[in-house]
């Protein structure tokens, strides 16, 4: 009994001294935001940098382990060490440094925005040269603006395209791709007469990517999650387009339960040849690779409703460099050294297979077989909102209830516009 | 115990700092790994904690009605006393009468009770990556039996409605809680004596007669504690749900914990999360009071 006494007492102690604290100031914001906008680049003082990059491949690792000996070696007062943190990681540890007050001085993700806002960032233009920030494609440096102002340096993009499974398409005897919707419920309805046992069009609206795959048939419909300077993911366009895909679903034109359906089941299942069509990224032939598929495979453009255009959902990752006090000369020198064209082209190597975000490396990219198609769908390319800051929010919403939307689009969509609204 | 307190001359003695120096140990990293967390998690439940991570202040009891105002709480709320409540009664029912077969002697009896322990000496985390797998709507282990046996003519995608995935996942949570229950219940049973059915018998009474009156009412203390500290493991539960659906589709798996972690690591709402983590701390510290009731009126009632 006593016992009981003494802890019921701890536990209110510890509630009254959370609620008693609330008196205290929290310096934290006030010290983050020291002014070190200008120092001379020509000098670098002595530097500790710490740098967190993301995991595209195993080859990350090593690439960036000898781009900081070969900086090093250029620029011995500093002492830069690169850590590779995986996907599913990054942002959690990001957040976990900054809450911390251990943020890095560069870092690499696909979001920015949140840090932009909190005003941790240094403007691009103060962390590459003139030359660097010129050089990069200006449609993806346009989305690294949070604000008006680019806070991040793209680094490298993809772009998705619809992926057909030439064998079905001939068994079906369908010659081209659809470029319509209601070309290609001519050919879901083919494929499923002729094909026994193959799912005609693949729709991963689970949690993993649901956010892409709703962004691309909305921007096939005329939508987008934003749009006009507002949110306008419960517009009229994209209730359509799930009342479309909803329509497909209850033919059998895609797997059952899309809506818990993750992306990596529906790559398998078309390397298996389960699964006639499918939106895949640029990287996508390599992770079939992997997988030993023998599937042959072409690319096309998405189709898009009757009246409306073709587009494709563009992805964009971010450098950004964190204000410190005494660190900038050295970032701007490491973000330099990365953007030199040969450390370029060796990150991209290492990043397998991806779009360059420089006009330079994107010249010579263009002549590439397996990434030219994909530099030619660029002009029509949607991008996520990533410029504001609660885009991470409510992509999380959008890739946890979007699939319900096609049993309730304008009442699903309308929930995840609220949320979206509330900023 | 008392007579310790006098030297052989019958003065009285005090130690100096009394029975500090043996306990301070745990008291410390009780005070280090229990209060400290849960000391900061209240207080950044006052807080405001901003997208990236900064503290950016007290914002009183904001988060609280923020938390309050989401539309899927109350539904969640109410799913997690249902995933506890049924989990903990199932748990109960299977133990008992698993638990009298453990007592009876029969051939193979260690192996038994080895291949009971199993699911208990496995982590959870893997036993739950195991069920997924098996319940794939594509390639499970379960959708290739009953088609090549017949039973149903196509995959079903076990995980994908809320209700099925919620009974699949209530039946891994009582698999991995069965060892524990039968066998603190075992334990319990081999503490009744042997004279006390014998009597029984000898007085005419059936066994089941026998096991209602006279077993269950002796194992009581030692099925309510099993019972509380299931409540307590399976409140705390967080891999099951997060390994098998994440939640999904949506927020209908969703319990507290789950929607904590999505509050603070995919919605970036530190704040709501830890708002919601105080609430679980509140009636997980009830569940407490109720544990150490309960092991009070065991000891009681023993003496």
């Amino acid at each position: 009994m006593r016992l009981k006494r003494s802890l019921a007492g701890i536990a209110a102690l510890a509630v009254l001294l959370a609620a008693c604290s609330s008196g205290a100031s929290d310096e934290a914001a006030e010290e983050t935001s020291t002014d070190t906008s200008t120092e001379v680049a020509g000098e670098i003082p002595a530097t500790d940098l710490y740098i967190v990059m993301a995991q595209y491949t195993d080859a990350m690792q090593p690439y960036f382990d000898d781009l900081a000996a070969r900086f090093m070696e250029q620029y011995p007062q500093v002492n830069a060490e690169v850590e590779v943190v995986n996907w599913e990681q990054l942002n959690d540890k990001l957040a976990t440094l900054v809450a911390t007050g251990q943020a890095p001085d560069i870092a690499n993700s696909n979001v920015f925005a949140n840090f932009a806002a909190d005003g941790l960032l240094y403007p691009a233009e103060d962390i590459v040269s003139p030359e660097v920030l010129a050089d990069i494609v200006p449609a993806f440096l346009d989305n690294s603006k949070y604000d008006g102002v680019a806070y991040a340096v793209p680094d490298l993009a993809s772009a998705r395209a619809m992926f057909y499974n030439k064998e079905i398409f001939e068994q079906a005897g369908i010659t081209t791709p659809p470029t319509t919707w209601s070309e290609l419920e001519t050919a879901a309805a083919a494929i499923k007469a002729n094909v026994p046992g193959v799912f005609p069009y693949g729709i991963p609206l689970g949690p993993e990517e649901a956010q892409a795959e709703f962004m691309i048939w909305g921007g096939g419909n005329g939508g987008n999650v934003y749009q006009d300077g507002a949110w306008a993911i419960n517009s009229a366009e994209n209730v359509e387009t799930m009342e479309f895909l909803k329509k497909m679903v209850d033919a059998g034109y895609t797997q059952p339960n899309p809506a818990t359906t993750n992306r990596t089941e529906v790559f398998q299942l078309f390397g298996e040849g389960k699964i006639a069509m499918v939106n895949g990224s640029v990287f996508f032939p390599s992770v079939l690779a992997d997988q030993g598929s023998t599937v042959e495979f072409g690319t096309g453009a998405f189709p898009h409703n009757d009246g409306k255009s073709s587009i494709t959902l563009g992805v964009q990752d971010y450098f950004f460099g964190f204000k410190k006090e005494g660190n900038q000369a050295a970032v701007k020198a490491f973000m330099d050294f990365i953007y030199v064209p040969d450390n370029y082209l060796g990150f991209l190597e290492a990043a397998g297979g991806f779009i360059p975000a420089t006009v330079s490396a994107g010249a010579q990219a263009a002549n590439d077989p397996a990434i030219g198609p994909f530099i030619d769908l660029l002009p029509g390319a949607i991008f996520y909102p990533g410029d504001l800051a609660n885009w991470p929010a409510v992509q999380t919403e959008l890739q946890q209830k979007v699939g319900l939307a096609l049993n309730d689009a304008p009442g699903v969509l309308g929930q995840i516009q609220a949320l979206a609204e509330q900023g | 115990m008392s007579n310790l307190k006098y030297r052989p001359d019958g003065k009285f003695r005090t130690p100096p700092l009394g029975p500090l120096p043996w306990i301070a140990p745990s008291l410390i990293l009780i005070a280090t790994w229990v209060f400290w967390p849960a000391f900061e998690m209240v207080r950044t439940s006052f807080r405001e904690v901003s997208r990236s991570g900064l503290i950016l202040g007290y914002v009183g009891l904001e988060n609280y009605s923020d938390l309050i105002a989401r539309p899927e709480l109350v539904t969640i709320f109410a799913r997690t006393f249902l995933w506890v409540g049924t989990i903990v009664f199932f748990t109960a029912i299977i133990s008992l009468p698993l638990a009298s077969l453990l007592n009876q002697k029969f051939p193979g009896l260690t192996v038994v009770r080895w291949f009971i322990i199993l699911p208990w000496a496995a982590s959870v985390f893997s036993t739950a990556l195991t069920f997924r797998w098996m319940l794939n709507g594509y390639y499970g282990f379960f959708n290739t039996l009953l088609v090549d046996l017949r039973i149903i003519d196509e995959p079903i995608d076990w995980l994908g409605y809320p209700t099925v995935a919620l009974a699949w996942m209530v039946a891994v949570a009582v698999f991995v809680s069965l060892p524990f229950t039968s066998f603190v219940l075992l334990a319990g049973l081999q503490t009744i004596p042997n004279e006390v059915r014998e009597a029984a018998q000898v007085d005419g009474a059936s066994p089941w007669r026998t096991y209602w009156r006279i077993v269950f009412p002796l194992l009581r203390p030692a099925l309510l504690v099993a019972l509380v500290i299931n409540l307590i493991n399976v409140f705390n539960n967080f891999p099951i749900i997060w390994v098998m659906t994440q939640g999904g589709p949506g927020n209908s798996t969703d319990v507290t914990t789950t929607f904590m972690y999505k509050l603070a690591f995919r919605m970036q709402e530190m704040g709501q999360s830890a708002a919601l983590a105080t609430f679980n701390f509140v009636i997980i510290f009830m569940f407490i009071l109720l544990f150490l009731r309960v092991s009070g009126w065991n000891k009681k009632d023993e003496n």
